[in-house]
């Protein structure tokens, strides 16, 4: 009898132990093997950085010995030898500055700068001459640019590798002919000839002298775009980092360029898929856990491997065009700044906003764009016109999440036209909005210019333009966790129309749920009371 | 009559301990991905409870080989006998201290109710919670394969299931602490036994039919025309035959030329309603063996009609000398049977074996200690004899003395042999007859 026991007591030990230390076994293991992992390597596809030598040394050349008189003629001595190089670039949208789409609509036409509206200074037109100091070209002032002569290229923006070139502000992409101040900087004419012997690869500085200045100043427009990937560490960009053990990548490592055709674009300008993705150097199903691989079909990797954007310099997050034109008591216009420096208001201008370190807000996105075009018809006033509304939903397979920055704003409009005005902005005229302050002489000017009509009434209406955000890419322990989107506070809270684990529920069936536990705990708590009260009396 | 009695075996045990771990650690999982609470951290919680799908399913396997293997599966054949009893029992009956209405045993472990339930769960809530569980898994997103739009659908069903098991497992617990005692429900799920009521005749009849089975004395039975439809081994072993040698032959294959017509004389009697008691044979087994036994015979009656003969036999080739003494000494016997516990305590007697020792009825002996049986000097003999049995051992002819109620002596052969309830010893049972005139 007592063996009987004492064999039934350890039968019982043995049992639970047969059930429960499997499970000490495997936890301890995974724990392990996940700690393990930590070290691991990214494992990379196809990139392999250029380190190719130099295959002729342009010092030697003998048509790059002489004394350019100017830009054209430094154009003229390239084409002389890379003589097919030119019709690429003249086919490129760096030259072009547009590219043929389909609309939605069904219509084929060319969209690009001479034709879109952006939530910034609004749109080229009339402005052109201003915004052109941006294009790779000479002397793009307006719509008489001749876009077939060759010479007007400005190879040396993209090429010059001693970092003296610079075209000036407002020279339509000319730089200085003679030493000459714009606002706070000085700007120098080029050595030509020193810089004709000393071109090369595009460094990061002959990209960023653009994409990182777009909207007039550093990082305003797209926001993970700044001059802080110049000297980038591990927490800006783990892809740009300089450090000791950092990958050192520059643009052109992953805007991998094959005769002139970059890859990338600008859905501000764009509105068509590109293939070029993270997934060109890495897997699409890159991680060691399978769960996260499965989020690949509709996460893009930016949205979880870059949590915060502009992480140095402030981006420009907010423009209000419609409290534009307040001056002081002398009548002159005014400038108003925050504590850290950057404009809050301008009169010339309106009211801005700007963040550093911004969560992006996130959207469904499957690669194409719909971009306002000047003269669409903006159908409902009541909410925000879309300036470039990025196309894309659960339901579509090719959709994903990514991350945008959302840049808001107020633009004038026509309230009978039912369009946005292109005003005449930049200019020293009193007609130019920057110089006279008057919406209904600039409107008029500009619209005149674009072959719109304008009615003469005008409001102001909410404008709201997408930013992918592609750049300044975390390291990997600084990527969203599960928890910031798979919960109640999700970082995902907007983007409905998808049942999201962890997020959400059906309240109906969690109350039914709770309450019918609770009922049952009621219901064995009384009845558990009742035999116990029952018991008592017998 | 309660009865200590071996309900769940051990991997009965093993699988509800393990599922019912499964299920809260599932439980405690699942509800921190739905973000109800934070416990291991999400991306663990997600982890662990794949992980935990998995072992569920490979326990879910092994479970549904397990039932059709043993045949539990028809344990949960649901049933509608006895379930309004047993709902008025949780509602009422409970209170007023009235037993359970439905008896548990190792063969009907579970009341209606629980059938009922159980099955439930098998077919419906544990299934949907697989199905919907890997479909959550795997083909979550539209752009799948096996797309199936959206997991709204399939994660509410998810999460109802969840809330059903929960809702289950609070009931579940409540009702283990309803049993004889509040643990004792538990404990016989740890270690396999519970006490539970047992109908006595059910449990004679039961043990006389194992006893036949498994004793030394060999059992047999004739339909009218005397062939044989039923031996047992015992039987077997005295003749050196194989089962399918015997069954379907006639009875006279047994007997040398000159003893058949003895048998069948026998056989006439009997199939006229007499019953013959140890009459002294020598019987002809297979390939010329011979050998003497003791044989009973009597009527095999159904429907108020006699369809055959049937009756047991003890060996005493050994005693060759005394055949006809003991012929004499046990022709007005009949075979007494007992059984006693592990314990060494009386759980079962037949009325011949009352009527040897001169008791009135079972209620007298049945839960006494064998000790009862015997005088001082004859005690460690039969204590021998329990203790060789409980270790395995049959004894197939053992003379011995006994004590009755009125302190009279007799005497009487007996055989014992151990009864196993998986591959356990749980006590032993065996016959005895007669011999006390061989002594006078």
């Amino acid at each position: 009898m007592q063996n009987n026991k004492r064999n039934r007591a350890i039968k019982s030990i043995v049992l639970f132990a047969i059930i429960v230390i499997p499970w000490i076994i495997v936890f301890i293991a995974t724990d392990k093997i996940s700690k393990s992992n930590i070290a691991e390597e990214i494992k990379i596809i196809d990139y392999k950085k250029d380190t190719l030598i130099r295959q002729a040394d342009h010092k030697k050349f003998e048509i790059l010995q002489q004394d350019f008189a100017g830009p054209e003629e430094v154009t003229a001595a390239c084409i002389s030898c890379h003589n097919e190089r030119h019709k690429e670039i003249m086919n490129s949208s760096h030259w072009s500055w547009d590219r043929e789409v389909v609309r939605e609509n069904g219509e084929t036409i060319r969209i690009g700068k001479h034709n879109v509206v952006n939530n910034f200074c609004i749109a080229t037109n009339t402005n052109t001459w201003k915004c052109t100091s941006c294009h790779i070209g000479y002397g793009y002032k307006d719509d008489d640019f001749d876009f077939s002569d060759a010479e007007k290229i400005d190879c040396i923006v993209c090429h010059d590798k001693t970092g003296t070139y610079e075209k000036q502000p407002l020279g339509s992409g000319y730089p200085v002919e003679e030493k000459r101040k714009f606002a706070k900087k000085t700007y120098f004419p080029p050595d030509y000839n020193y810089i004709a012997k000393n071109i090369g690869t595009p460094k990061n500085e002959n990209c960023g002298t653009c994409h990182f200045y777009g909207g007039g100043g550093d990082n305003v427009k797209h926001g993970d775009l700044s001059s802080d990937l110049y000297h980038a560490d591990k927490e800006m960009d783990v892809h740009m980092d300089e450090g000791e053990d950092g990958n050192g990548m520059s643009c052109v490592d992953c805007h991998d360029t094959e005769r002139h055709k970059i890859p990338g674009k600008s859905y501000s300008v764009s509105n068509v898929k590109d293939d070029f993705s993270c997934e060109k150097c890495h897997e699409s199903t890159p991680h060691k856990n399978i769960t996260l691989n499965n989020h690949t079909n509709k996460i893009a990797c930016q949205t979880c491997h870059i949590p915060v954007y502009a992480k140095g310099v402030a981006t420009n997050t907010y423009w209000d065009w419609s409290t534009a034109g307040r001056v002081d008591k002398m009548g002159k216009q005014i400038k108003e700044y925050d504590s850290l420096g950057n404009v809050t208001y301008k009169s010339a201008k309106g009211n801005y906003e700007w963040g550093t370190n911004l969560e992006p807000e996130y959207v469904w996105f499957n690669g194409t764009a719909s971009n306002y075009v000047y003269g669409d018809i903006i159908e409902d006033t009541t909410i925000a016109v879309q300036i470039n509304k990025l196309n894309g939903s659960y339901e579509d397979e090719n959709s994903k999440i990514i991350p945008v920055k959302v840049h808001r704003g107020k633009q004038i409009f026509d309230t009978e036209n039912k369009m946005l005005i292109i005003p005449h902005v930049y200019g020293h005229s009193d007609s130019a909005y920057h110089h006279g302050l008057d919406w209904d002489i600039s409107s008029k000017v500009g619209m005149d210019y674009a072959g719109l009509p304008y009615s003469g009434n005008y409001s102001f209406i909410s404008t709201e333009m997408y930013w992918p955000i592609n750049h300044m890419v975390s390291p990997t322990d600084k990527s969203v966790s599960c928890t910031e989107c798979h919960s109640q506070d999700s970082k995902l809270k907007d983007l409905t129309g998808f049942y999201l684990i962890g997020r959400d529920r059906s309240k109906l069936l969690d109350t039914l749920g709770v309450l019918f536990i609770i009922l049952s705990f009621l219901g064995v708590s009384i009845h558990a009371g009742i035999r116990f009260m029952s018991r008592k009396k017998s | 009559m309660q009865k200590q009695t071996y309900i769940y075996r051990s991997f009965e045990r093993f699988w509800h301990w393990s599922q019912a771990l499964l299920i809260f650690f599932l439980m405690l999982t699942g509800f921190e991905v739905h973000s109800s609470f934070k416990v291991f951290g999400f991306e663990n919680a997600v982890k662990w409870h794949n992980i935990a799908a998995w072992a569920f399913l490979i326990l879910i396997i092994f479970a549904i080989f397990w039932h059709f293997v043993t045949g539990e599966w028809k344990q949960y054949i649901p049933t509608v006998k006895y379930l309004k009893e047993q709902v008025q029992f949780y509602i009422s009956g409970i209170f007023k201290g009235y037993p359970h209405p439905t008896n548990k045993t190792r063969y009907n472990k579970l009341n209606p109710l629980q059938r009922l339930t159980y099955l439930g769960l098998k077919l419906l809530v544990i299934p949907v919670q697989v199905i919907t569980g890997f479909i959550y898994m795997y083909f979550i997103y539209p752009n799948n394969q096996f797309s199936i739009g959206g997991i709204e659908g399939i994660a509410l069903i998810h999460t109802a299931g969840a809330f059903a098991l929960i809702i289950f497992v609070v009931v579940h617990v409540y009702l283990t602490t309803t049993g004889h005692s509040v643990t004792a429900s538990i404990s016989a799920m740890i270690t396999g036994w519970e006490v539970v009521d047992v109908d006595e005749k059910e449990e004679h009849l039961k043990h006389m039919q194992e006893a036949v089975d498994k004793s030394a004395a060999g059992y047999y039975q004739l339909d009218k025309d005397g062939v044989f439809v039923d031996t047992n081994d015992a039987w077997l072993e005295l003749y050196g035959y194989n089962r399918d040698e015997i069954i379907g032959k006639h009875c006279s294959v047994t007997r040398e030329e000159k003893h058949v017509k003895e048998l069948e004389g026998f056989i006439a009697r009997v199939l006229k309603g007499e019953k013959i008691i140890g009459k002294p044979v020598v019987r002809k087994g297979k390939n010329g063996l011979t050998g003497k036994h003791i044989l009973s015979a009597n009527p095999v009656i159904e429907n108020d009609e006699i369809i055959g003969v049937e009756g047991f036999i003890l060996d005493i080739t050994e005693f060759d000398d005394n055949a006809q003494q003991m012929y004499s000494a046990v022709r007005n016997s009949n075979a007494g049977y007992y059984r006693l516990n592990s314990q060494g305590y009386f759980t079962d007697v037949n009325k011949a074996w009352l009527d040897m020792y001169k008791l009135g009825s079972k209620d007298e002996i049945i839960g006494r200690h064998f000790s009862l049986c015997r005088d001082t000097k004859d005690l460690k003999a039969l204590q021998d004899i329990v203790d060789q049995v409980m270790s395995g051992k049959t004894i197939s002819n053992k003379i011995a003395t006994r004590k009755c109620k009125d302190d009279s002596v007799g005497k009487h052969i007996l055989s014992a042999n151990p009864v196993f309830e998986n591959d356990q010893i749980i006590g032993m049972e065996g016959f005895i007859l007669d011999i006390t005139s061989l002594d006078e």
